[in-house]
């Protein structure tokens, strides 16, 4: 018998390891929602995300006068818009009140800069430079100046690592802004799409799509883009909507983390899978 | 203990840096190359297949925990072609294919089976068309890290007639 399984490591040890190796990969698979695999994450991207802040913003510094200036061209239609938009804040104000409605806009947001990305076709993430220590938690949306970006998936002492939109594990629940129809949005590795919408939903190109107030990761509302397409499944009873992110996802450098407060009331009566024990 | 089998790891974190910082700058539709697989095929022509196989897990493992990837994705992706990488590591022909355009036909051969697996493994959707994945995923990329390993190699080349 040990004569045999000698034989066998001898004339094959190359194959016996590459199945050793390959069965711990596909076990390891299965693990990924441990908590104790998150906490070594979590240490392991904090530690390397340390050394790259310093390379990332020397890379960031060269770019910085490129972006000021655009920044400075922004800055000139917000202010415009801005001006209008108060316009509209009083009106809306006089008119709650006059209808009793509570006001819910007000958001704390957290700016970080990103020190390193993961650029996969179906696993984006991006590590930025804001962690537990500034009240940074899993689930909190990530956005810049045109729309979202992603969610904080798990965090550091300093950092914090977030799913972008082009990540096949994040699926959000989004609507149309026109329409409100709500929907599940994902990244199907080429495409970000809306799944499964019923035909007889009002859905049209160049519509734009917002998180939805029924989403128990970002519930509210913040831009994603807009529809490009729609593709007309022959067979069945639902489509398929193409969307446009806003943001260039790959490319941003600076973003906000939503500090979204937290509803306990509402996520005892939600299924908050971030939240799941 | 050889301290050879250490420098592998040592490498690593250095490539890794410039893996997630620098190189995304040169992203071409999403799509970038792949530097720790093109470090992983020269080891693993150097050191054997056995080695490489190895190697190609211990990256994977890294990289997975580090980039918060599906954890076991890139382990496998990473595992198999350093094992495949390994039967381009004949002592003979060890030269050939470290100094010339063999290397960057290695890395091209790994690159596409590393984007395939890692990329099937990580968006597995019904829904998707597998070959336009598979291009996409696999052979885009691969072209892409494996140009990339032949400009390193000349960079390399001509380095040491200079």
């Amino acid at each position: 018998m040990v004569r045999f399984f000698r034989y066998l490591w001898e004339n094959f040890k190359e194959y016996i390891i590459l199945i050793i190796l390959i069965l711990l990969s596909l076990g390891a698979l299965s693990l990924n929602q441990q908590r104790e695999i998150k906490k070594v994450r979590a240490v392991a991207f904090g530690s390397f995300a340390f050394v790259t802040s310093f390379i990332s913003d020397l890379v960031n510094i060269s770019s910085l006068k490129n972006e000021n200036e655009r920044l400075r061209e922004i800055n000139a239609e917000l202010m415009l818009q801005v001006n209008k938009l108060r316009q509209y804040g009083i009106e809306n104000q006089e008119l709650r009140s006059l209808l009793n409605l509570k006001d819910t806009t007000k958001y704390p947001i957290h700016p970080a800069s990103v020190v390193s990305r993961s650029l996969s076709r179906s696993q984006g993430t991006i590590t930025i430079n804001v962690g537990r220590n500034d009240s940074i938690k899993p689930g909190m949306p990530v956005f810049d100046g045109q729309g979202l970006i992603g969610i904080i998936y798990s965090t550091s002492e300093d950092f914090s690592l977030a799913r972008t939109l082009f990540n096949t594990d994040l699926k959000l629940t989004v609507k149309n802004e026109r329409s409100r129809v709500n929907g599940i949005m994902k990244w199907n590795g080429e495409n970000l799409v809306i799944v499964d919408v019923p035909k007889t939903y009002d859905i049209q190109e160049g519509d734009r799509v917002v998180t939805s107030e029924l989403s128990s990761i970002v519930n509210v509302p913040i831009p994603i883009g807009v529809v490009i397409g729609i593709s007309k499944v022959e067979v069945g009873i639902f489509n398929e909507v193409q969307i446009k992110p806003f943001s260039d996802i790959n490319g941003t450098e600076n973003v906000f983390v939503l500090k979204v407060v937290e509803s306990k009331q509402k996520n005892d009566l939600e299924l908050n899978f971030f939240n799941r024990k | 203990m050889k301290f050879n089998y250490f420098i592998p790891v040592l490498v690593f974190f250095p490539v890794l840096i410039l893996q997630t910082t620098i190189i995304p700058l040169i992203a071409i539709q999403g799509i970038i190359p792949d530097l720790i697989l093109i470090l992983l095929v020269y080891f693993t022509i150097n050191n054997g297949q056995i080695f490489g196989t190895v190697q190609g897990f211990v990256y994977g493992l890294l990289f997975d925990l580090i980039t918060g990837s599906l954890l076991g994705s890139a382990m496998l992706a990473k595992t198999l072609s350093g094992f495949v990488a390994g039967y381009f590591s004949n002592e003979n022909k060890r030269d050939f294919y470290l100094r010339s355009y063999m290397f960057s036909v290695i890395v091209l051969i790994c690159a596409v089976i590393d984007s395939m697996i890692f990329s099937f493994l990580s968006s597995a959707d019904l829904t998707t068309n597998i070959f336009s994945l598979f291009f996409e995923n696999g052979i885009v990329s691969g072209i892409y890290t494996s140009v990339i390993s032949l400009l390193i190699l000349v960079f390399f080349i001509l380095r040491r007639r200079f």
